[in-house]
């Protein structure tokens, strides 16, 4: 089978090797790195990253499974999860959920047409002092009102 | 030695057993699903809620150690409240489908419930629903039927060696399956239809046959390999239905392999010879028992026999040969024959590191202490006669005359020209010995079929003949 | 009071510069502590004076620190870890985060003592994965002491060896429960393990382990610099040493990450000093005193010294002290349901009541809310959590039941309101 990971990939997996005392604690990580290169995991991705840990493919699967942030399936440029748990739903974050949904075009768990946005509802981020809050991709953006939402996804757009 | 109270009753226990065993000899059954004794405890099923004295919250009998002086209750109202809650927990998304499922009578999902579940049933919702994938050959999977006891995905990666059967997803979405319907890989697949206390993994072969509470049931020992391992055969009206493996935690302890499991198959094959035949042109013609003995005499009185005597035999048809043999063909050879390459135990080997060893018989090791030789290469003689048990391996004969006694298909013994039908391991009694030298036994569970006769039998059938012509 | 509160973290808090190791070497004192350790100290001496400090994990479980680690047996072959739980989070919770940006080496500093405490010489950070900037500025600073000589071989001159690797979660509540945060660690599923074993004697690796909060350990440098007894001064209630972080969230002015001395406020004051009172005005419903698993407190019962005995009790707990108020217009029953699918939505789904009886949970108070409710649905509810409560293998199950038990014990007429049809969806 043709490799699915870059060299990169495995040049960061062999710096990480020795800092773990054996090869099946880097699942997580190479996961991580894995969805660096690809925003998402293929099954023949979590093919290679099971031959490269020396596991069944299958055991790759169930781990990735396990955790919401590995995407089994792919997800648009811009990874919109607004948190909705309850810090930030006393702070107003279903009706920008529901601002989101209108503004794009698209209902939560949806990607855009044009593979731009991807809306997720995010269980909490661990930034309730500063809600309403979502991740984009890896930033969190903070203290949110529908004004600073439609902002950001202004200048998201504009980026393009 | 530590004891510790269980409902009363004083029991004595080593350290490091758990309650559910140390409540077992004091006679007391607790309800278990994830539970077996034969793999890691995960405590997760959360049905074998103790009561532990001094412990503010229910325990998992399965989880906890006995300890000297532990006073345990396995009845108390807050147990039964527990297991019960636990058991509704479990139906919320289950099928109830027991009468079209092959588990039913058999099934710790019924049984439990039975013993501790409500009758009423508190919930509306609708039940989660899942699409199964194939898993291949051995294994018909039922999702919805699933409690999430992880017994298969334990018994995959601690027993089988290979982590195949995984949990995809968690929490209420929890799938548990092979990846992207990948057929299960693993040799020993039917044991995750045992383990499953379910009807969530059944087999194949079994499914829709019969009912499980219709089978009679007889210990035995299977013949796939010289492992030996412990088996019940399931039968019904003379047929048999299914083989499950025996505990026995010297041998193979709850476990056995595909192989063993289905090689039954062969002896209620529609090609097995039933009855003694002779060789007419290409073709098998039926004969008596009288015409086969007689042909059987008169070939072997020949100056250059070679008897071959399978190592799938028990001991006391390989004695009986071995005294036949020596008494009344002096001059004729007696070999043991097998498995092609493990012709002795020295070559006899662990196969997978799991259960299969490399002999393909059961009993190499008891031919070996009557101290029978073993064929080397080829077959060579006038005639040769060969005593099997159904599973030894044919060598490559050459001769003039080929008589087989025994358990043989039609498509194994195209060269032969007499066959005289024997019993096959599930038709007799008798003894084998396995690769460590234990010395185990096999139990009749089916009647002998048509017209197929025990070897000793045969072999006092042709010494009557010798003396009915003496006397004459 | 809070004003002349001696505090040890949120002066530093804000500024971005104040993250580098020259700031730490200026401003706290940075790595004289270690430096002390490692040169004079046993590793038992440091042991002593946690002990004596009576600082109580900051995690949730509030299990006193210094015991902790006494329960690393001394004798064992096997290498020893010190695994930092910085997995923060139970809903509310977010003080962890600030301590990581923005001082990030006391928490190196707190690693080093620690693990010459227990006999480490690997600690793991294990991060949420949601933080992703947080392990970025963490390795940064790691980057920077292995570069001073703070960490890897020989710090500081002494014989003592410490690698610090930080460990990066991928989403799953679940995985701040330590040993699914240990099988987390290992590349498995985050689902936690029956204990016993417990991590001290069988944890990362199957090999002793302390797993510790991101602050308990932050804490350890002002432990040693102030002296055990001392530290647990700061504390003004029996059996709490130090300071507490505090995430003060929801409907309060001015919320935000504070600080006080152990036990020298009420809830009250928390929400009328720091937050400022209510958000425009409203009046007060509820607290959520400690994270979203704590069962909820009514207006009348926030005069009470926040601090876990005092807590506890009044029938809840001080938990990660993450406190959540909640003003007059919040509709409870809507608030439970976005609680419980929280805790459906993160059970690991390992055992048999948090995996189904959640998410019954879960349906029962969406029928609820939409009308297709019957009567006995709220007695129902009740006994479902009853029935998770205290039997899973983990925390997960209690978590889980208690915000329903306490809601419906003090918010009962809003439920009934639905139930009478006075109430609906819209």
């Amino acid at each position: 089978m043709e490799k699915q990971l870059s060299n990169k990939f495995y040049e960061a997996m062999k710096k990480l090797e020795p800092r773990y005392p054996n090869k099946k604690a880097l699942i997580l990580p190479a996961l991580h790195e894995a969805q660096k290169e690809w925003g998402w995991l293929p099954k023949e991705v979590l093919a290679e990253i099971g031959e490269y840990i020396g596991v069944h493919a299958a055991q790759i699967r169930e781990v990735a499974s396990f955790y919401t942030m590995y995407n089994l399936n792919p997800v648009g440029k811009n990874h919109l999860r607004i948190c909705t748990n309850v810090a930030c739903c006393l702070r107003g974050a279903d009706d920008l959920m529901s601002y989101a949904e209108r503004k794009l075009g698209i209902k939560c768990g949806e990607t855009t047409s044009d593979g731009m946005f991807t809306l997720s509802e995010e269980e909490c981020l661990g930034a309730c002092t500063t809600a309403p809050a979502m991740m984009a991709n890896d930033d969190y953006v903070e203290n949110l009102d529908i004004n600073s939402l439609n902002a950001y996804i202004e200048k998201v757009k504009n980026e393009r | 030695m530590a004891k510790c109270t269980i409902d009363g009753k004083e029991v004595e226990f080593t350290p490091g057993e758990n309650l559910i065993k140390v409540a077992k000899r004091a006679g007391v059954d607790i309800p278990v699903f994830c539970y077996h004794p034969g793999l890691t405890v995960v405590a997760q099923c959360r049905m074998c809620y103790v009561e532990v004295e001094k412990m503010p919250k229910l325990q998992t009998a399965c989880s906890t150690n006995a300890a000297e002086g532990m006073v345990v209750k396995t009845t108390s109202e807050a147990v039964k409240k527990g297991r019960e809650g636990t058991m509704e927990f479990l139906l919320l998304n289950h099928p109830l489908d027991c009468p079209i499922c092959d588990k039913a009578g058999e099934c710790d999902l019924q049984d439990n419930s039975f013993g501790s579940g409500s009758a009423y049933m508190r919930h509306s919702e609708e039940r989660r629903t899942y699409v199964d994938v194939d898993m291949g050959d051995v294994i018909q999977k039922n999702m919805n039927r699933c409690i999430h006891c992880t017994r298969c995905i334990r018994f995959g990666d601690e027993i089988a060696g290979i982590h195949e059967m995984v949990a995809i997803k968690r929490g209420n979405n929890i799938d548990i399956t092979t990846i992207d319907g990948k057929q299960l890989q693993t040799e020993y697949a039917g044991n995750y239809s045992d383990i499953c206390p379910t009807g969530s993994l059944t087999l194949k072969d079994f499914r829709f046959k019969k009912r499980a509470w219709m089978l009679k049931k007889t210990d035995t020992v299977c013949e796939g390999c010289s492992k030996g391992c412990n088996m019940e055969i399931q039968h019904e009206g003379n047929a048999i239905y299914r083989c499950v493996p025996r505990e026995n935690l010297e041998i193979n302890k709850y476990w056995m392999c595909d192989e063993g499991r289905f090689n039954y198959h062969y002896t209620q094959d529609p090609a097995r010879i039933l009855n003694p035949v002779q060789k007419v042109g290409a073709a098998w013609s039926k004969i008596t028992w009288d015409q086969g003995l007689s042909a059987l005499k008169s070939e072997t009185n020949a100056v250059n026999t070679l008897f071959l005597l399978g190592t799938d035999l028990t001991l006391e048809e390989m004695s009986a040969i071995r005294e036949t043999v020596t008494r009344n063909h002096k001059n004729a050879k007696l070999l043991s024959f097998g498995t092609h390459g493990v012709e002795t135990s020295a070559q006899d080997k662990s196969q997978d590191q799991i259960l299969k060893m490399k002999s393909k018989t059961s009993n190499l090791m008891g031919a070996e202490k009557l101290g029978i030789e073993a064929l080397q290469g080829k077959a060579k003689a006038d005639v040769v006669v060969v005593f099997r048990g159904g599973r030894a391996q044919l060598p490559a004969i050459e001769s003039k005359k080929t008589i087989g006694v025994g358990v043989f298909l039609e498509k194994e013994v195209t060269s032969f020209d007499v066959i005289l039908p024997g019993l096959a391991f599930t038709e007799k009694d008798g003894t084998v010995i396995n690769h460590q030298g234990k010395e185990q036994r096999l139990k009749r569970a089916v009647l002998p079929r048509e017209k197929c006769k025990a070897i000793p039998e045969v072999l006092m059938l042709l010494l009557n003949q010798k003396t009915r012509e003496v006397l004459a | 009071m809070s004003a002349n509160s001696q505090t040890l973290f949120v002066q530093h808090f804000g500024k971005d510069s104040n993250r580098t190791l020259d700031y730490f070497l200026k401003n706290m004192n940075g790595y004289e502590q270690a430096k002390k350790t490692l040169t004079n100290l046993t590793p038992d001496q440091v042991i002593e004076e946690v002990k004596k400090a009576n600082i109580r994990g900051r995690g949730g479980a509030g299990f006193p620190m210094g015991m902790k680690w006494s329960f690393i047996p001394k004798n064992s072959e096997k290498p020893k870890y010190l695994v930092c739980n910085a997995d923060e989070s139970e809903p509310g919770t977010c003080k962890d985060r600030q301590i990581m940006r923005y001082t990030p080496h006391v928490l190196i500093e707190g690693l080093i003592i620690g693990s010459y405490a227990i006999g480490c010489h690997h600690a793991y950070v294990y991060i949420r994965g949601e933080y992703v900037r947080e392990a970025e500025l963490l390795n940064a600073a790691i980057d920077e002491a292995y570069a001073n000589g703070y960490l890897g071989k020989n710090i500081m001159g002494s014989t003592y060896t410490l690698d610090i690797t930080v460990h990066r979660g991928a989403g799953a509540y679940i995985c701040g429960e330590e040993t699914g945060l240990l099988n987390s660690l290992e590349g498995k599923r985050g689902e936690p393990r029956v204990k016993p074993p417990f991590p001290a004697i069988s944890g990362a690796f199957a090999c002793p382990t302390a797993v510790n909060n991101v602050e308990s350990i932050a804490n350890v440098p002002h432990i040693m610099r102030m002296g055990g007894e001392e530290f647990a001064k700061l504390g003004k209630i029996d059996k709490s040493g130090g300071t507490r972080l505090i995430s003060l969230s929801g409907h309060v002015s001015t919320p935000g990450v504070y600080e006080m001395q152990a036990g020298s406020m009420t809830l009250r004051q928390i929400i009328d000093e720091f937050g400022g009172g209510i958000l425009n005005g409203k009046k007060l419903k509820a607290v959520i005193p400690g994270g979203s698993s704590s069962p909820v407190l009514t207006a009348d019962e926030i005069d009470v010294v926040y601090d876990v005995e005092p807590l506890m009790k009044i029938g809840t707990m001080m938990g990660s002290a993450a406190i959540m108020v909640i003003n007059e217009d919040t509709d409870m029953v809507k608030l439970l349901l976005r609680i419980s699918k929280f805790y459906a939505h993160e059970s690991c789904g390992q055992c048999t009541p948090c995996r189904e009886g959640c998410h019954w949970m879960e349906s029962i108070l969406h029928k609820i809310i939409h009308g297709e409710a019957k009567s006995t649905d709220i007695d129902l509810l009740v006994d479902v959590a009853g029935n998770i409560g205290g039997k899973t293998l983990c925390a997960l199950g209690d978590a889980a039941a208690m915000p329903v038990q306490s809601f419906v014990k003090k918010f009962r007429p809003e439920f009934e309101a639905y139930l009478k049809g006075q109430k609906r969806h819209g």
